[in-house]
């Protein structure tokens, strides 16, 4: 199994090569295992994938690119280069469950299998902006969600009444990021509750100086250190991932999707895509989980509609069969939209992303909005929806074909509606001292509900 | 001097070489129009502004993606340097040059490269300084280039500091009105970039494109 070491060693001593190469190549390499292995959308409208071979083909693939291609160390120019042997050996070393959080707060994340009925682990919020004053009271919000098993940090542009600019004041709101999350999870009764932290930025110091067993973060907390598009990876992250690793606490991919039009090219590419961030995650960081979805990267900067595109959708589903038929990983799928909270549309995106959620053996992970805004991008009953989307969706004990049709009637619903924000503020929509939306909210999420009581399922 | 309709299907040789995405056969049938003493800036104006309508469309809809983008860049630069070598230097627009990178401590690409593919593709000269872009990089770029845009992209709430700080740092040294600066992305928005004095902020690819060329003089 390779050590986080050997791969130090590898981003010093790999292969140089320029990064428009690597790019380009990419996208050849893409082109050529998607061929090869008839990674093809169906055509037929399935909105979930029926076909296992397809699942594992992807996954070979997947495998394939690892050892003909490897990774791109950014930081180094230089080209990590792996054997399937070695690739193979590390990917069985990842644990099918992890321990987070301590004392009453501990929580067992885990792998759920596809299709099954398995509790859900969930993250429902965070990795948002929120700016230094209203944190605390947010962090605490989320945390009084019962269902949560760890929450992301925040960042802020502010701290200390300063703005956060220069290497010193960001080490110093790393720090304070922390503290405000374990200050928020204490008061609201949950002081073990894991976190995992949110980069201020992405530079080492700034990843690690978090890291303190009194005020800050624990072993029993963890990080997100994430895969870059195009399968790239960088040595502040590196460092980070050795320094975590031997402290003990967990590290986590929040890139294990593909992007659908960028140097991966088309839906195959980014599939393959997804599957190696997935892997990656793992065998350079030590990822024990990653939330991830194949999706258009373009879109993801502006949508001019929210309408479901179906092929996305099955190709995460081809993702998450990929990797639960051939590995250990902990999944978790976003449940967020392009819309912004408080409103209908969100709701109902969050829905669509939620019902995805159980049969692709997935957890669930924030309700953010894909464009996340300042105090605005989640609430917390946002995420309490998403789980009771997907706890009836798995009363209902939807199969996979039930659960097709469902996401086709939720889709038809989505279709054509425009992205809306209509919030600037939380508070404007959330009562976040009593813990509850304000009427209009309210209203918006009683209808949306009656919307999906009415295609069947149960809530009660 | 050629009919035109030996003009149209020169030209119409060109525009579909680039949405071909094919460089070579782009520079032949660049050769094409210098041979048949076509105007070199008719062709340049013509079949580079509407094949860049037609790729960005393809790219909006999910027809074609970045790597289609970066070739049809590849084509339109192959063409042009036959173009622009067979009219006087002082008769073609040189083109407009943007310098653009994901500031310091930054190292989310997606949104960056979008852009920096569209300016590509649209006929802007592009020189893209990937992520993690120290202030001082992107000005000695662009003074090295002699840019028109410096484009600055941030992800994080974090690290937007950094594009004002290369905005002070050109009034720092006297360099402010020798280049336009426009920003974007994720906690980008227009109050940021009014506040901060940058000249424009584009929410998204195709908007970021419209800026520059508006900054540019390329469109009203």
């Amino acid at each position: 199994m390779l050590s986080l070491l050997d791969i130090a060693e590898r981003m010093q001593k790999g292969p140089k090569l320029d990064e428009n190469a690597w790019n380009m190549g990419l996208f050849h390499k893409m082109n050529e295992l998607t061929e090869r292995y008839q990674l093809y959308y169906p055509e037929d409208g399935s909105i979930l994938n029926m076909d296992d071979d397809l699942a594992d083909r992807a996954f070979q693939a997947a495998l394939d690119f690892l050892v003909d291609k490897g990774v791109y160390c950014l930081s180094t120019g230089r080209v990590l280069q792996f054997t399937e042997q070695e690739i193979l050996t590390t990917i069985k070393g990842m644990p099918r469950e992890v321990a987070v959080g301590e004392g009453k707060d501990v929580r067992v994340l885990k792998q759920r299998r596809l299709e099954e009925k398995e509790a859900l682990n969930h993250c429902p919020g965070h990795h948002a902006p929120f700016d230094e004053k209203l944190a605390p009271l947010v962090i605490k919000s989320f945390a009084e969600i019962p269902t949560a098993d760890y929450l992301e940090g925040v960042n802020f542009p502010m701290v200390d009444g300063r703005e956060i600019f220069g290497l010193p004041l960001e080490v110093y709101a790393a720090k304070r990021e922390a503290t405000l999350m374990r200050q928020g999870v204490t008061r609201a009764g949950r002081p073990g509750l894991a976190i995992a932290y949110y980069p201020i930025n992405t530079r080492a110091p700034v990843l690690i100086a978090p890291i303190d067993r009194e005020v800050g973060l624990r072993p029993s907390d963890g990080i997100l250190l994430s895969v870059l598009p195009d399968i790239k990876v960088e040595q502040d992250y590196l460092t980070a991932a050795i320094v975590w690793e031997e402290y003990g606490g967990f590290k986590l991919n929040g890139s294990g999707g593909g992007y659908v039009g960028g140097f991966s090219g088309g839906l195959g590419g980014a599939l393959i895509e997804g599957i190696v961030a997935t892997l990656t995650g793992w065998i350079v960081y030590r990822d024990i989980a990653c939330w991830g979805r194949i999706r258009s990267g373009m879109a993801l900067a502006s949508a001019k509609d929210i309408s479901v595109k179906i092929p996305e959708v099955w190709a995460t589903s081809v993702w998450s069969q990929a990797l639960h038929r051939h590995t250990n990983y902990i999944i978790f799928i976003g449940a967020g939209g392009f819309s912004g909270p408080g409103c209908e549309n969100h709701l109902l995106e969050v829905a669509f992303n939620a019902v995805t959620i159980p049969i692709n053996g997935a957890n669930i992970h924030i309700t953010r909005q894909y464009r996340a805004r300042m105090n605005a991008s989640q609430s917390p009953l946002d995420a309490e929806w998403s789980y009771e989307v997907a706890v009836a969706v798995m009363k209902a004990g939807l199969d996979k074909q039930a659960t097709g049709d469902l996401l086709l009637k939720l889709a038809e619903k989505l279709k054509g509606r425009i992205p809306e924000a209509p919030y600037h503020d939380i508070r404007e929509f959330y009562d976040l001292v009593h813990h509850r939306p304000l009427p209009a909210f309210e209203q918006a999420y009683l209808k949306v509900k009656e919307d999906l009581t009415r295609l069947g399922l149960d809530f009660s | 001097m050629a009919t035109d309709s030996e003009t149209k299907e020169a030209l119409d040789g060109l525009k579909e070489a680039i949405l071909r995405y094919d460089a070579e056969a782009a520079r032949k049938a660049a050769q094409i129009i210098v041979d048949r003493g076509i105007n070199p800036v008719l062709a340049l104006k013509e079949a580079f502004g509407e094949t860049a309508n037609v790729l960005h469309e393809r790219f909006d809809s999910g027809e074609c993606y970045l790597p289609h983008l970066v070739m049809a860049g590849d084509a339109m630069t192959a063409a042009s340097e036959i173009l622009e070598s067979a009219v006087a230097r002082d008769s073609v627009a040189a083109k407009k040059i943007v310098v653009i990178g994901t500031v310091e401590a930054d190292l989310h690409s997606v949104g960056k490269n979008i852009v920096a593919m569209m300016l590509r593709s649209g006929g802007f000269e592009v020189h893209d300084l990937g992520v993690d872009v120290k202030s001082s990089m992107f000005i000695s770029r662009a003074k090295e280039t002699n840019a028109d845009i410096i484009a600055l992209s941030s992800l994080l709430t974090t690290t937007r500091p950094y594009q004002r700080e290369v905005i002070e740092e050109l009034e720092s040294l006297g360099l402010r009105e020798r280049f336009k600066v426009m920003v974007g992305g994720g906690p980008i928005t227009p109050e940021w970039a009014k506040q901060i004095g940058a000249d424009g902020y584009g929410a998204d690819a195709m908007e970021g494109l419209e800026v520059a060329k508006r900054l540019t003089g390329l469109s009203s």
